[in-house]
């Protein structure tokens, strides 16, 4: 069985830095690690490998520095890592994004039975590449899942969470399968994996390499373009009780609250 | 046309249609609901709320699967031809909507929370960036223009569509590559985002024997009990507590925030809310920047002191 | 005592001076377990140092006793009221006076939670190496009162080693200040290291000179599980002497401590059925080198037995490592509130033998025990646990037992009762085991220096 994972690289902090005049996140001197909801999805694909053994791919498009990641997926075992990288790609959205990674697994002929992805990226938070990407595919698509139950050559089970229910779908193979946190704890890497790590390569390709043209990629290539980036003001005039002022606070909240007592 | 698709007539999809009615009245736009579902019900509470509502009715809808639903949704777009796409930022929304987008080689964005139309018709989505730091406001250069909005952003309004009109459209039938072998309702422990008053905590509480003070409390009020993210991963309380980005957005009439130093992920789950109070030891902390009434002090007493002065309240 | 709490009233203002019931509770208690107190007449908040050396000059007017009290996370009952009269609470004093880049210092006050003189250094790409594991809830002032330790002494010392300069409110009321922002200082006596530990004893601390440092860039950390505590152990001291690096913390859980951690995040650790586990961390400055360091401790941990070596070199992993280190207390507390939480110190080499001790102990005595802490640093978090079925009497007899045993195992190790917790109350009466009559009159003899009285925290340390 040959299963593709998608990941994506986050800046490994949780505490964001925005340039105050241009609203950007500060990047520099942050390091580069798998998007968390990723790993689950790797993690999902190890244990496969290892119940019923498997080729792991994990493919990612990203700047330079997304190789530290790629380095650090294949400490676990993975066999194979793909990097997109190139100047051209930088701006894109989740359709450009999707674009090149669908088109990047034709052009490259990389074979799949299984792909996976986490939910979303803590970054962009906009979890829509796995579909698009199933979509541009033509692979049928289970979102929001939270337990693999079985997997087989031909299908997967698995049970998908939304607001209402606990659905348990059973899939034709090859299909996308994006999860949830839940659905596997991260391992960690091990020595002896890490020092196997050291020695392996990771493929990377380029915009013209993989044959794209400048006008379909990147920030060209991106229906969606931000247009304003305003720092969240949301500040509220806040009447502040200090020291002693605390008990005329009290007050004051034990007034708002009245006309909610339970009578 | 501007064209709002969904799958069930709730709040979420009133709410979404108030905002689409706002929107098209400035560019004379028509607007549409296109309800895809495996029942007819409700439907008189969304007369004045479209122009039109597409109907699609099969069994097929009964539980969300993408196959069926892409493949419809499609159709129906291609039909119509909306300049506008909206659906709620919901498991539903946010799996059909990306899907549709790459069908239609749109651009979609994700999340939004606030929407407004330029004179030239542009739809300006505007949504929380880098864990709510920021606001981005998105323009799509291809069309459709497509968008998720997330829950509980917009109020209702009242109905202003003189005349709704009803339109049957025939469901194809679709090999489904997804089988549906198993389904359980799921139970909830907190139903917080219907709550009028949310007491929510953070590690300032101090400990979990702390949360019987905020038990009280939201008894008292007929409130809700929420969490920081830190609440739950201690296992104070459980993941359906959680505020945040990662958990729930809520927007109450009172949000109380006790021991929570305000984290952006945080606040992007709550700052939406009527009146905000905080109460945190430091005085620095962003809490008391999106509050209305900040105390600077211990939490778990002053929690104390309200549930007091409130017993006396009630008794008197 | 009207009259005395009317004064008080004058110098703080009424509403900083509680007397209503829950509060005067919650205020006589820190977070030592079983300890007995007696309630304050009220807990006074004063908001300068002004305020604090006036109502110590009232106090030894009508011989009242204080309590000074940071943010009541003490392990040893430094901050419970003993002899009744007041609680000083610090809490309103809670200013970061200034961050000094170029000098690379803090001024603070003494109420700060001292995460958020972290969390502001940090700005600055500073780092306040002090921070005890309780730094989200404990104050600087306490940890200055305590000596607190933590995860990190190993490499960079326990709240003493970054203390520069204080302002003390002497017991009699004078307010003092030793010190500065200089990192020399030879003239007299080191009396900022006579304050710091002294357990609000010998002054109330008012404002605190902290000394920061570079923030390290890089950290790793390693979780490396072994089926014999005695191996683990013993790699310790063998790491430290032969490898060349000094890890910032090198941790010990044992079975018990992993499988308390692992119920209260209800999450396994890997190998959970090890005999334990040890977190070993290291930081530096550049990544290759700092991959360099961890692989060749990595290696040596093989050769000594390790299970398994498992290396954590982001920010997300490291998290997944330290919260199991880290819910062992909590997961003490919440599952098994009759417990003995200990704090004793042995030379590293001594370490197999003491923890090895504990477990005869324990069977001994019928009771459970659980070893975690900071071993790197010699400091055994020993914690005994009174059994389901134990009566409450015969629990009582037991761990006294145990207690002693304990204490004179370590004594003869060449260790101390207590590596960065303090004798408080929970441990005054067996310090004589530890020290020498003349040892202990020294310290009694300061004490009535400074304190004539006997007004500030009386009963604490020794009667």
């Amino acid at each position: 069985m040959k299963i593709l994972v998608l990941a994506k690289q986050v800046p490994d902090t949780d505490k964001v830095k925005i340039d105050p005049n241009t609203g950007t996140m500060i990047r520099e001197g942050l390091d580069a690690v798998m998007n968390p909801l990723d790993m689950h999805a790797l993690e999902v694909a190890l244990r496969i490998k290892e119940t019923t053994g498997a080729h792991i791919t994990v493919l990612s498009m990203g700047p330079a520095k997304t190789e530290e990641m790629l380095k650090d997926s294949l400490a676990f075992g993975v066999d194979r890592a793909i990097l997109l990288t190139d100047a051209a790609f930088a701006g894109s959205d989740t359709w450009a994004t999707s674009y090149v990674l669908s088109e990047a697994v034709k052009r490259l002929k990389i074979e799949y039975d299984l792909v996976l992805c986490g939910e979303k990226a803590t970054d962009g938070e906009t979890g829509q590449v796995g579909i698009e990407f199933g979509v541009l595919l033509n692979l049928p698509i289970v979102t929001y899942v939270s337990r693999i139950f079985e997997v087989s050559k031909e299908f997967i089970v698995v049970e998908r969470t939304t607001e209402e229910a606990f659905e348990k779908w059973k899939v034709k193979l090859p299909a996308v399968i994006s999860v949830l946190k839940s659905v596997a704890e991260p391992r960690l890497p091990t020595l002896n994996g890490k020092k196997r790590a050291m020695n392996q390569k990771i493929e990377i390709y380029n915009a013209q390499t993989l044959g794209f043209k400048p006008e379909e990629i990147g920030l060209n290539g991106s229906p969606t373009k931000v247009i304003r980036v305003c720092n969240t003001k949301l500040t509220r005039n806040c009447k502040l009780f200090v020291g002693k002022e605390t008990t005329v606070g009290v007050r004051k909240v034990v007034e708002l609250l009245k006309p909610f007592l339970r009578k | 046309m501007l064209m709002v698709i969904s799958n069930k007539v709730d709040r979420n999809t009133i709410e979404l249609l108030s905002k689409a009615c706002e929107l098209a009245n400035r560019k004379n736009f028509e607007v549409s609901l296109l309800l895809m579902s495996a029942i007819q019900e409700k439907l008189e509470q969304l007369k004045g709320y479209a122009d039109n509502v597409i109907l699609m009715i099969s069994k097929q809808f009964e539980v969300f699967s993408l196959d069926p639903f892409l493949v419809n949704a499609e159709m129906v777009v291609r039909k119509y031809r909306p300049e506008i796409i909206l659906s709620s930022a919901t498991t539903f929304g946010r799996t059909l909507m990306p899907a549709l987008a790459a069908k239609l080689k749109t651009g979609l964005t994700a999340d939004c929370t606030e929407l407004d139309i330029d004179e030239k018709g542009n739809l300006l989505q505007t949504r929380p960036a880098i864990g709510g730091n920021v606001m981005a406001t998105i323009v799509t250069s291809t069309r459709p223009q497509m968008a998720t909005v997330r829950p509980k952003v917009f109020q209702i309004n009242p109905p202003t569509k003189q005349k709704t009109k009803f339109i049957f459209e025939q469901p194809i039938f679709v090999a489904d590559r997804c089988e549906l072998i198993g389904y359980k309702v799921r139970e909830e422990e907190a139903k917080i985002e219907e709550a009028d008053v949310i007491i929510s905590v953070g590690k300032g509480l101090r400990r979990k024997e702390n949360l019987d003070v905020v038990y009280k409390l939201a008894k008292f009020v007929n409130g809700a009990v929420g969490a920081t993210r830190a609440v739950v991963e201690a296992k104070w309380l459980s993941f359906d507590h959680q505020i945040g980005l990662s958990g729930k957005v809520v927007k109450p009439k009172i949000y109380i925030a006790a021991g929570i130093s305000g984290a952006v992920q945080h606040l992007a789950g709550m700052q939406t809310s009527q009146t905000i109070i905080a109460i945190n030891k430091d005085r620095y902390a962003p809490i008391f920047k999106v509050a209305d009434i900040g105390i600077v002090a211990d939490a778990y007493s002053i929690l104390q002191q309200i549930l007091e002065a409130l017993g006396d309240e009630k008794n008197a | 005592m009207r009259e005395f709490i009317e004064k008080l009233q004058q110098i703080v203002g009424v509403e900083n001076v509680k007397t209503d019931p829950d509060e005067l509770e919650r205020y006589s208690k820190d977070e030592t377990s079983e300890i007995e107190h007696q309630t304050p007449l009220c807990v006074v908040f004063p908001t300068t140092a002004e305020e604090v050396s006036q109502i110590m000059k009232l106090a030894n007017l009508y011989k009242v006793p204080v309590t000074p009290r940071g943010a009541g996370t003490g392990l040893s009952g430094g901050a419970v009221p003993i002899k009744g009269g007041i609680v000083l609470s610090l809490e309103k004093m809670n200013r970061i006076v200034e961050i000094d880049r170029e000098n690379m210092v803090a001024v603070v006050e003494p109420g700060v939670i001292t995460d958020e003189i972290q969390k502001l250094a940090e700005e600055y790409g500073l780092f306040y190496a002090g921070d005890p594991a309780s730094s989200e809830s404990s104050s600087i002032g306490g940890n200055v009162a305590e000596n607190a330790g933590g995860v990190k002494v190993m490499k960079y010392g326990p709240t003493s080693h970054h203390i520069l300069g204080l302002e003390v409110v002497l017991p009699t009321g004078e307010i003092v200040n030793f010190g500065g922002k200089v990192l020399k200082n030879v003239m007299g006596y080191d009396m900022v290291r006579l304050f710091v530990g002294s357990e609000g004893t010998l002054g109330i601390v008012t404002k605190i000179i902290v000394r920061l440092i570079p923030k390290p860039k890089y950290f790793a950390t390693l979780l490396v599980p072994f089926d014999n505590v005695e191996r683990a152990v013993l790699s310790v001291p063998k790491i430290l002497s032969e490898s060349g690096i000094l890890p910032t913390s090198i941790e010990l859980m044992d079975k018990q401590s992993a499988l308390m951690a692992s119920t209260f995040l209800s999450e396994n650790i890997p190998h959970q059925d090890a005999e334990c586990h040890l977190i070993i961390e290291v930081d530096g400055t550049d990544k290759d080198g700092l991959a360099r360091t961890y692989i060749n401790l990595g290696e040596k941990l093989q050769q000594m037995g390790a299970l398994e070596v498992y290396i954590a070199d982001n920010r997300y992993q490291r998290l997944k490592i330290w919260k199991f280190r880290k819910a062992i207390a909590e997961g003490i507390i919440a599952f098994r509130p009759r417990h003995c939480m200990e704090d004793v110190s042995v030379p590293i080499k001594e370490i197999p033998k003491l923890i090895m001790k504990t477990y005869e102990i324990a069977e001994e005595n019928k009771l459970e025990v659980l070893n975690f802490g900071h071993v790197g640093d010699g400091n055994v978090h020993v914690t005994f646990l009174k059994p389901e079925q134990m009566s409450e009497q015969l629990w009582k007899e037991n761990l006294e037992k145990a207690l002693v045993d304990l204490y004179q195992t370590t004594a003869k190790l060449g260790g101390t009762i207590t590596g960065e917790h303090g004798i408080g109350i929970k441990r005054k009466k067996y310090l004589s085991i530890f020290m020498s009559k003349n040892e202990l009159d020294l310290m009694k003899k300061l004490k009535r220096i400074f304190d004539p009285n006997n007004v500030l925290n009386p009963g604490k340390v020794f009667d």
